[in-house]
């Protein structure tokens, strides 16, 4: 083989100086990472050598292009996007994807590190080879949408490519998003990031080659999976999208409701996005995906009598934030809020689940019902909007919310704690632990933190929620969750075409040896996989991360789910540690095989 | 026997619920034929084209609580229901 044929340029950016040095990454980072995940964690570790400032000048922020973008693999632009968070002072790495992924690889790019801070608003804007630093002075406060269309009526240009921030990532609130191509990489705050870097934007204009090793093992390769991808394994995403878990957990009794005091909700129905699909008088559907694929998952939503361009993404776990978890049955009221959060920036899970937190504050008199106007109180969906500008402003009791839980409930004292729902200090997901033990396990040892991405341990728990598995094998299951996540994520293939695969590791690793030109089979690509995840550990490790920080919420092993056909359940914590003990040891036999290689 | 549907099963069918005519304990594939047989549009969405297996990651669950095992007989008072599970988003 010739080497690794992808565009492979390493583009250093130092915000401070405001200078950008290009160099080649060798083939040997590529066969050790694969690309995406796997390469930003490891520029990541290379730079993150010890405790430092999230909001500080060192922080580096890494985008790392997955390694099919711009190449005929469906499903598969995407670019991975790492730093430290400011939400968990620990290591984020997300994903985004569509066309800034593409042409990123077309700027003949495998990665992006970013350092320093400006003095004043700035876009950075990388043309081909060369990167200009410009004003952004007069962006500031508008929304990424915005950014991007004005950038390009600037320059006179449609095909620019853009990322930016919005007004929430300028203010700092610590869980705010990037923004690129309608598509957000959502947790974990790397939108403040940005804004403390003044970084209002990233411009991309590239039209270079991006070549593949092995053009006729390519097509072939990328046809079956794009057949396959518009068969019935995706067919869930093309015609309901993700809300259609809404439903499926409700009747499973699996459904957090209220802040996790509850598992079912009696205003599900009228929320589920599938009730507005059916109810075509009333609601428009538009759909959405990402360039190259088949899939096109996003269904958005809006009333006729109102302005489409309002439509608001239907995603489970946006609906479930604002819906059942804020006890809102409200559809309107909670479509409205997944909108503005994306015109702010804002991830939606960590905003729903914070004024979730702040409602049962209220509640209980430690917070302030009056504090945005309408009734801070479960079910009330007319405070939500006030909220979310309160938050993405910074403004009363919304600076405190800007926070994150974990920070607002340790401020605001007097028990809140036990209102709290985070691992790590990163918000839960719309998944009940308590009923889904191999998920609470992955949960409390993901090193993001509570992402349902990345320890996506609760597939074969809702399929079997009552099965009595060993510890052994629920610990092997956590891990082999993780490690295939960092695969996909590192590839990057979108999740949703997992079911895709036959053979996944032995496919993708035949896929990526076509298209990158080097060789590489199903071992080599879980090695990958593995060590990737041990730099994950090691970089949280160096940032003060202990063995006890990986638990979670107080409120899963002191109060029983409330209602439902799982009431009376609990995370027992002596059980939860035995299952630790079981997944380290199996973590540290691993480890010694992958050093013996 | 009434059977529960959501997600693709349920656009499919147009329907939440199905009422199948069986009375006494089935199994697995013979309930995949009745549904096949009271819903063709399931196949080969929903139901394999055999119409004795479901297509992944469609499954049954029992009261939404407890996937149907190999050789399992279940009846009416199971609440079986068709569900999509793949998570994610």
């Amino acid at each position: 083989m010739a080497g690794y044929v992808g565009p492979r340029g390493l583009l250093e950016i130092d915000l401070t100086a405001q200078t950008a040095r290009r160099s080649e990454l060798p083939d040997a980072v590529f066969a050790d990472t694969l690309g995406g995940v796997g390469l930003a964690v490891r520029l990541i570790d290379e730079r993150v050598r010890g405790p430092l400032d999230p909001l500080g000048p060192s922080n580096p922020i890494v985008f790392a292009a997955g390694p099919f973008a711009s190449t005929p693999v469906p499903a598969a632009n995407k670019h991975a996007l790492a730093t430290i968070s400011p939400l968990t002072g620990l290591l984020n790495e997300g994903l985004s994807s569509s066309h800034f992924s593409a042409v990123l690889r077309r700027c003949g790019l495998a990665a992006i590190v970013i350092t320093g801070e400006a003095v004043a608003w700035t876009t950075i804007a990388i043309d081909g080879d060369a990167v200009r630093f410009e004003d952004a002075s007069a962006l500031a406060g508008l929304s990424a949408h915005d950014t991007t269309k004005a950038l390009r009526d600037l320059a006179g240009d449609r095909s620019l490519r853009v990322c930016a921030i919005g007004a929430a990532g300028e203010r700092g609130v610590r869980y705010a998003s990037v923004e690129n191509d309608g598509r957000q990489a959502g947790r974990g705050g790397t939108g403040a990031v940005f804004g403390a870097k003044r970084l209002k934007a990233i411009v991309l204009r590239g039209r270079g080659e991006v070549r593949v090793a092995d053009r006729a093992a390519t097509a072939a390769l990328s046809a079956t999976l794009r057949e396959r991808a518009l068969g019935p394994k995706t067919a869930k995403y093309r015609v309901l999208g993700t809300g259609a878990n809404l439903r499926v957990l409700q009747r499973m009794g699996q459904l957090p409701t209220r802040n996790f005091t509850a598992a079912t909700f009696a205003g599900a129905e009228n929320v589920t996005p599938e009730r507005a699909r059916e109810s075509s008088g009333s609601y428009l559907e538009l759909r959405a995906g990402c360039a190259g694929c088949p899939v096109q998952c996003e269904h958005l939503y809006v009333r006729k009598d109102r302005d489409k361009r309002s439509a608001a993404a239907s995603e489970y776990e946006s609906v479930w934030a604002f819906g059942p978890n804020c006890g809102v049955d409200d559809l309107d009221a909670v479509l409205d809020a997944i909108g503005r959060c994306d015109e702010v920036g804002l991830d939606t899970i960590s905003t729903g689940s914070t004024i979730a937190f702040a409602m049962e504050c209220a509640e209980h008199g430690l917070l302030p019902r009056d504090a945005f106007g309408p009734p801070l109180a479960f079910g009330n969906g007319a405070v939500l909007l006030p909220a979310i500008e309160a938050i993405a402003a910074r403004r009363g009791l919304g600076d405190l919310l800007a926070l994150g839980v974990r920070a607002a409930a340790a401020r605001i004292g007097g028990g809140a704690e036990r209102f709290a729902m985070h691992a790590k200090g990163l918000e839960l997901p719309g998944y009940e632990p308590r009923a889904l033990p191999t998920y609470a396990l992955g949960l409390s040892t993901c090193t993001r933190g509570a992402c349902h991405n990345r320890a996506a341990t609760y597939d074969r728990d809702l399929r079997d929620p009552v099965e009595h598995r060993g510890d052994d094998e629920r610990a092997h299951d956590a891990i082999l969750a993780e490690d295939r996540a960092v695969a996909w994520d590192s590839l990057v293939l979108c999740k949703f075409v997992r079911d895709c695969f036959e053979d996944f590791e032995s496919e993708a690793a035949a896929l990526w040896s076509a298209v990158c030109g080097l060789p590489l089979d199903g071992d080599a690509l879980r090695a990958s996989a593995q060590r990737t995840w041990e730099r994950k550990r090691a970089i949280n490790a160096r940032l003060g991360w202990v063995p006890a920080d990986d638990t979670l919420p107080l409120r899963l092993f002191a109060e029983p789910i409330a209602d439902g056909p799982h009431a009376g359940r609990s995370v027992d914590p002596a059980r939860l540690a035995a299952l630790q003990s079981t997944y380290e040891a199996q973590r540290r036999a691993a480890a010694s095989s992958l050093l013996a290689v | 026997m009434t059977v529960e549907l959501f997600g693709m099963s349920r656009a499919l069918a147009g329907r939440p619920t199905i009422d199948l005519p069986i009375d006494g304990p089935i199994d697995y594939a013979g309930f995949l034929r009745a549904l096949a047989d009271a819903v063709p549009a399931l196949v080969p969405q929903v139901i394999a084209s055999t119409r004795d297996a479901l297509v992944e990651p469609n499954l049954i669950l029992l009261d939404g609580r407890r996937a149907v095992r190999d050789g399992e007989r279940f009846s009416a008072d199971d609440r079986p229901c068709v569900l999509f599970l793949a998570s994610g988003g």
